[in-house]
């Protein structure tokens, strides 16, 4: 094993928090050596599916959002990936390992969390509140958007004022135009999504065209991803991001990190010896490592535990008039968080967002139907392509230790242990999802929908990996404190969504990109006073 | 297997409508006429596995595509009670070749080209919708 140079700054992971993280800190402390080691690669925006006539199949095989699905496809994969035992989850999870993680083919629907998501203990007695306030994050909240570059509109009466820059909003369409009337009708709230995608034309980012297939990659870089928004900057200042290389270990000695060891891109074996080490590897890849580290008594409490994903049921109303169908990015329509904030009288703890988005591919709604074969299923695709309306329910997940991230007896092709996800979906969010499907239904009832189809769980939604590493004040019930470093292991920290105490009910990417600058801002006062 | 077969087992499970425009029959689609996924033999391929229990449902791969359409539905709906996992995953192969031909998506009323580069026009946003919105209070904790 060759012992490289030591660095300041190791940074595990090139996906939104790790290339977050490099960006500010490379900024702020421009002295620091820092690394980034990336087990993929840089995409290949040319090879995006969206320009080919096999689009829709491309979903379900070398593109598809889930890593076993990809890994299943005989063929050279863009994403680097790892199995992921899931049988023992109702809930697949998702992501996309290279240059800009999961937000390579993530929807870019960026909402922030609420300013309540961050008390939840001590507003309602639930879940474990952040060792921070809304307002303690707002600032990351804003510079995030900015290297975003967010489409929106400013004044939702469910958040603070918001004060970054927005473009005109994604335009909401038939579909967004439709559901608004009956969110009206019925006196609730609704607003366009905040979207982290170009609506004008900027330097090398188009505007979007609404061609739709988001989770594929946007070819045009009208979406933001990590890959084009954090690392032209990162690399300008001096960050050096090594990708194809695999983090197989956190080296440990005395209760101090020392740096890391790593697969490269040839198969040989390195060591980055570093001042401090960072990891960012998603709710899943970070959790791993970390296990696989061994890294002490006192981050092993609560390591890998309260993974938390957000269920999700989908109502889907049927109309006779002609609707947008696949057209539009494909999770930014509008939202409705008339039922966000927790009330006595509910069923449930905590709440929901009920988000409008648009349609599948022909071909995904066909795989959808069932029956999905003979004269039915042709009668039934033809009743609801182009006329039907999603309407997706997120539920908030409470932090639950049995929820959990584990390794498995098994070492994977790339050197690191197997690793199995262990989730349940608890009564709270059961009667969530159920409170929302109604709801769902109600609204799509009141703008004449002559037929709601209801999903109660959607399996391969596991879009969300939080909380696998929390932030916390109380070791017993965290991996970090409020400035991400390990209770363990001071000079070892975690930046990414493995952090999330509580989840809200709404995407994680905003806060994920918000807390990662957050903490390198911290580390740079630290480090350079 | 035997093409004829394979186009049997194509038909039953994409018949077409009479719609306008109409939706064609799977091989008309041309969906069994590049048969090499479906005749795939990689010990253990779901779909493989649905194919043949098909075939012997039907008493051989001959009588099933003797059958009429009453019966070759017969079977496959015995085959779909029996092994969901395998018929799903046959059911998922002919879908993916039919709902890209070009008859298909034109007859369903989409456009044969890719999403890019020409993307799909909507309506600008009426902001006007979102005025009693714009007029409740603060509603965050
Ligand atoms: C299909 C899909 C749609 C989504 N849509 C939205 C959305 O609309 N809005 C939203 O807010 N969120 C969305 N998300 C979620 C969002 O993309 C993720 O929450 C976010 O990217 C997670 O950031 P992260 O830094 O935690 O991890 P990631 O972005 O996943 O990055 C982790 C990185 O670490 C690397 N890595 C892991 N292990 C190692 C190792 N051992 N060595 C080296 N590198 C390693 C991985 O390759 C990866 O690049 C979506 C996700 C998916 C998959
Ligand atoms: S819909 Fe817009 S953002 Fe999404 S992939 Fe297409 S152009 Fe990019």
């Amino acid at each position: 094993m060759a012992r490289l140079d030591p660095v300041d700054v190791v940074v595990v992971g090139a996906g939104l928090g790790g290339s977050a993280f490099c960006a500010r800190l490379s900024e702020r402390a421009p002295q620091l050596r820092i690394v980034c080691l990336e087990r993929g690669d840089w995409v290949d925006r040319s090879a995006m599916p969206a320009y080919r006539r096999d689009w829709q199949s491309a979903a379900l095989g070398a593109w598809a959002t889930s890593p076993n699905a990809r890994l299943s496809v005989d063929a050279r994969l863009p994403s680097a990936d790892y199995p992921i035992d899931d049988s023992a989850s109702p809930i697949k999870p998702l992501m996309w390992n290279g240059v800009g993680g999961s937000t390579i083919n993530w929807a870019a629907h960026v909402p922030r969390l609420h300013p309540s998501d961050f008390r939840t203990k001590a507003l309602g007695g639930v879940g474990d509140d952040w060792p921070f306030s809304y307002f303690d994050l707002e600032p990351y909240y804003d510079l995030n958007d900015t290297a975003m570059g967010i489409a929106g509109l400013a004044g939702d009466p469910a958040y603070p004022p918001k004060r970054s820059p927005r473009m005109p909003p994604v335009p909401i369409g038939r579909m967004g135009e439709k559901a608004a009337r009956g969110f009206n009708a019925l006196g609730w709230h609704w607003w366009p999504a905040d979207a982290a995608i170009s609506t004008v034309d900027r330097e090398d980012r188009r505007a979007c065209n609404n061609a739709g297939p988001c989770l594929m990659g946007c070819p045009i870089q009208a979406k933001a991803s990590a890959d084009i928004v954090y690392w032209p900057a990162a690399i300008k200042n001096g960050v050096k991001l090594r990708t194809r290389c695999v983090a197989q270990q956190v080296i440990v000695q005395g209760g101090r990190a020392i740096g890391v060891t790593y697969r490269d891109a040839t198969g040989a074996t390195q060591e980055q010896p570093a001042a401090f080490t960072v990891v960012a590897g998603n709710g899943i890849g970070t959790a791993r490592l970390l296990l696989a580290s061994n890294v002490g008594r006192g981050v092993d409490g609560a390591l890998g535990r309260y993974l938390m994903f957000h269920p999700i049921a989908y109502a889907r109303g049927m109309f006779k008039e002609e609707l947008d169908g696949p057209r539009g990015p494909i999770g930014n329509c509008i939202y409705s968080h008339e039922f966000y904030e927790h009330q006595s009288g509910r069923p449930f703890i905590r709440g929901l967002q009920l988000q409008v988005t648009r349609e599948n591919s022909l071909l995904a709604q066909a795989a959808r139907l069932e029956p999905a074969w003979g004269a039915a299923a042709h009668r039934l695709l033809r009743e609801e392509f182009r006329h039907s309306l999603p309407v997706m329910v997120v539920a908030e997940d409470l932090p639950e230790a049995g929820n959990r991230v584990v390794l498995t007896e098994g070492v994977a092709a790339d050197g690191l242990p197997d690793v199995r996800v262990e989730y349940t979906v608890s009564e709270n969010s059961r009667r969530i999802l159920d409170f929302g499907l109604d709801r769902a239904e109600e609204m799509l009832r009141a703008i004449g929908a002559h037929r709601v189809v209801r999903v109660p769980l959607a399996p391969v939604t596991g879009w969300h990996l939080l909380g696998t590493a929390r932030m916390g004040d109380d070791p017993a019930r965290s991996v970090t404190n409020a400035r991400g470093r390990c209770h363990a292991v001071p000079n070892l920290l975690v930046a990414d969504g493995s952090l999330f105490p509580t989840a809200g009910a709404v995407n994680p990417g905003a806060t994920i990109g918000a807390l990662a600058l957050k903490i390198a801002d911290d580390l740079a006062r630290e480090v350079i006073g | 297997m035997t093409p004829a077969f394979l186009s049997a087992v194509v038909d039953t499970l994409l018949p077409g409508d009479q719609g306008v425009p109409p939706l064609p029959t799977g091989t008309a689609a041309g969906v069994a006429a590049r048969p090499e996924p479906l005749l795939s033999h990689r010990d253990g391929a779901e779909h493989d596995v649905a194919l043949r229990a098909i075939a012997r449902a039907a008493g051989g791969e001959d009588s099933f595509v003797r059958a009429d359409a009453a019966g070759r539905i017969a079977c496959v709906r015995l085959v779909e009670a029996e092994m969901r996992e395998p018929f799903r995953a046959l059911v998922a192969l002919v879908l993916q070749d039919y709902y890209e031909a070009e008859s298909v998506l034109v007859a369903m009323g989409w456009r044969v080209e890719p999403p890019q580069p020409a993307g799909h026009p909507l309506p600008a946003f009426d902001e006007a919708l979102l005025e009693p919105v714009k007029r409740r209070d603060r509603m965050w904790r």
